[in-house]
């Protein structure tokens, strides 16, 4: 204690200077830790997305990976009846996903459809009104920004068509479907205006032949079996990719390599920067103290002791600099995460800086023993202090 | 300067007994602070040796050797060299935390010698809030802490007015009357002639002696 407050006096001898390394140190452990959060967090985050609704296992058109490409796989009843019956899948829904379009007045509107198996979807959270139920063909269910685009209340009737003709801009399908509820739809980007029917209307809107689907949803029983679940889907669906959510994040992880490189060379450069601010600041402390460090020395009080205080005094650096970067940095990962899942074609849901504990815990130690590095180089400069050089250039 | 090797004492012998009261004088680059620093263990001379308590300085290894200046030595320097961000009592108490003197012996200990140098009102003030003398006092109370064998004392009233100056000469006799043992290099003769016995420096050599 004695040594702390010893410690905490000697910095505030030098309030600017001290407040300014501070606030240097305060920057870079913000940098570092928003770093830590976007190395570890994107793919934190993507998990958490694919797992919202609880279904581990996709299963997409062969070569594509889910909603990756405009592919559809086929003969989907049967391959749902499949599905079902093996023991280990708690649940398995299809889903198709195409563009429509919205009637509102005399104009169309561009939508997100989506074709749904209500007894097994994974797509979307009820917010307001009613779910679809198995067999309503009437039903459809809104994300807000496309009720706000329809100007829909519930219980509304709308127009939706497909197929649109190029030459007379008008719908080769149409069907008029029942607003019964709003929902959020989990993989939504920002603003995205979707729908959501029974598969059924869906596909009837999307045209084409045949029972298809974007994508299979599949849920194991347990949590623990559905790696093996994936793997006997593997085998026993050869004409469909089958991806649990481990591939998936690993998909993911190689499209945004770019992004953990630029997370290790920032956080790697706000270190640097940590270590040279602490060890000049020090370095210079110590150089100004050599004449009451020489007395120190002389009047009896160890090496040991001197190294000790130098290094006190750069960890209280170290220690108040990081816990004001760890609050700014979770700042600055709000700000940050904000700009950037407003990009387009993000899912809203989905978080860049992802706050957690260990991503704190983790910053917040590089910080401490960076801080107790670089206090290093300064706490040997004041333990080889000459004693008797150092007191006679001290003197008058 | 081209490289040689300047000595700032050479062909000195000096004994001092317990209880002693000496002064060494002579003009500034004599040597005298140089001395004072090979008898504190704070210098190392190229020859000769250096006895304190029947053992060699020369022998003792660094870590022993500050043990020594801690426990038996008491240094006070012309500019007195307090720490600025510590109030009086503790810079008292420094030698004594160092020593491992618990902290209510420690407290007690800074209060009896607060008292001894007269500045017991003073004991919770910064050293910059206080004199020139009231700081060299706090300085002779921090140099006795540990009660020493010996006392080394560099121009202890160097930077005093002769008022505040007579001050500390009255307190080193009172320390020597005490039972410390004080070595004290000055200028000032009304302090050089308190002493036992007054060395003259001169060149490196004391004067007198081949």
């Amino acid at each position: 204690m004695r040594d702390l407050m010893w410690g905490i006096r000697s910095l505030l001898r030098r309030r600017l200077r001290t407040v300014l390394t501070m606030l240097g140190i305060a920057v870079s452990a913000a940098l570092l830790l928003d770093m830590v959060m976007l190395s570890g967090g994107i793919e934190k985050s993507f998990a958490e997305l694919l797992t919202a609704r609880g279904y581990q296992i996709r299963l997409s058109p062969k070569g594509t990976l889910p909603f990756d490409t405009e592919a559809t796989l086929g003969d989907v009843r049967t391959t749902i009846g499949r599905l079902r019956a093996i023991p280990a899948v708690a649940e398995a829904g299809a889903v198709l996903g195409t563009s429509v379009y919205g009637r509102r007045a005399d104009s169309l509107v561009t939508l997100v459809g989506y074709g749904i198996q209500p007894d097994a979807q994974g797509l979307y959270r009820l917010e307001s009104g009613s779910d679809i139920a198995q067999h309503d063909t009437l039903a459809v269910l809104l994300s807000r920004p496309a009720a706000e685009l329809l100007h829909a209340g519930l219980g509304d009737t709308l127009t939706l068509l497909g197929r649109l003709d190029p030459q007379t801009v008008a719908g080769t399908i149409s069907r008029d479907v029942v607003v019964r509820g709003f929902v959020s739809w989990v993989y939504d980007y920002r603003g995205q205006p979707s729908v959501g029917t029974t598969l059924p209307v869906m596909q009837r809107l999307a045209g084409g032949a045949g029972d298809r689907a974007s994508l299979i949803l599949v849920k194991a029983r347990n949590d623990a079996d559905a790696p093996a679940l994936t793997a006997r889907l593997r085998q026993d669906f050869p004409g469909l990719e089958v991806y649990s959510v481990a591939d998936l994040v690993r998909f993911f992880k190689q499209r945004l390599v770019y992004f953990r490189q630029l997370s290790y060379i920032l956080g790697t450069m706000s270190l640097i920067v940590s270590v040279l601010l602490i060890s000049t600041l020090l370095t210079i402390t110590v150089n100004e103290r050599l004449g009451e460090i020489a007395t120190l020395r002389a009047i009896g009080i160890a090496r040991a002791t001197v190294i000790r205080q130098v290094l006190i005094e750069g960890a209280l650096l170290t220690i108040f600099g990081g816990v004001l970067g760890m609050m700014l940095g979770v700042i600055t990962a709000r700000y940050l995460d904000s700009i950037l899942t407003s990009f387009p074609g993000l899912p809203a849901a989905f978080s860049f800086f992802v706050p957690r504990p260990e991503s704190i815990v983790t910053a917040a130690m590089v910080v401490l023993v960076t801080g107790g590095l670089a206090g290093l180089y300064p706490a040997w400069l004041a333990a080889r202090a000459p004693i008797a050089a150092t007191l006679r250039s001290d003197a008058p | 300067m081209n490289g040689a090797a300047v000595h700032a004492v050479r062909g000195v012998s000096l004994e001092v007994r317990s209880g002693e009261y000496v002064a060494i004088v002579g003009p500034s680059g004599s040597g005298k602070s140089t001395l004072l620093q090979l008898i504190g263990g704070i210098d190392v001379p190229s020859r000769g040796t250096v006895e304190l308590l029947g053992t060699r300085l020369d022998t003792l290894s660094d870590r022993k050797l500050t043990q020594l200046r801690l426990t038996h030595l008491g240094f006070v320097f012309q500019r007195f060299h307090l720490l600025p961000v510590l109030t009086a009592r503790e810079n008292i108490e420094l030698p004594l935390a160092e020593a491992g003197v618990r902290a209510a012996e420690r407290r007690e200990r800074a209060r009896e010698l607060l008292a001894y140098v007269g500045l017991e009102d003073r004991a919770n003030h910064r050293t910059t809030q206080l004199s020139g003398g009231e700081m060299q006092r706090v300085a002779i109370a921090r140099a006795i802490a540990n009660r020493p064998a010996l006392l080394l004392a560099d121009e202890p009233t160097g930077e005093l007015d002769a008022a505040t100056g007579r001050e500390i000469l009255s307190l080193f006799r009172r320390l020597n009357q005490d039972g410390a043992t004080l070595i004290v290099v000055t200028h000032d003769e009304e302090l050089a002639a308190e002493a036992h016995r007054v060395i003259h420096m001169l060149d490196g050599r004391i004067r007198g002696e081949p």
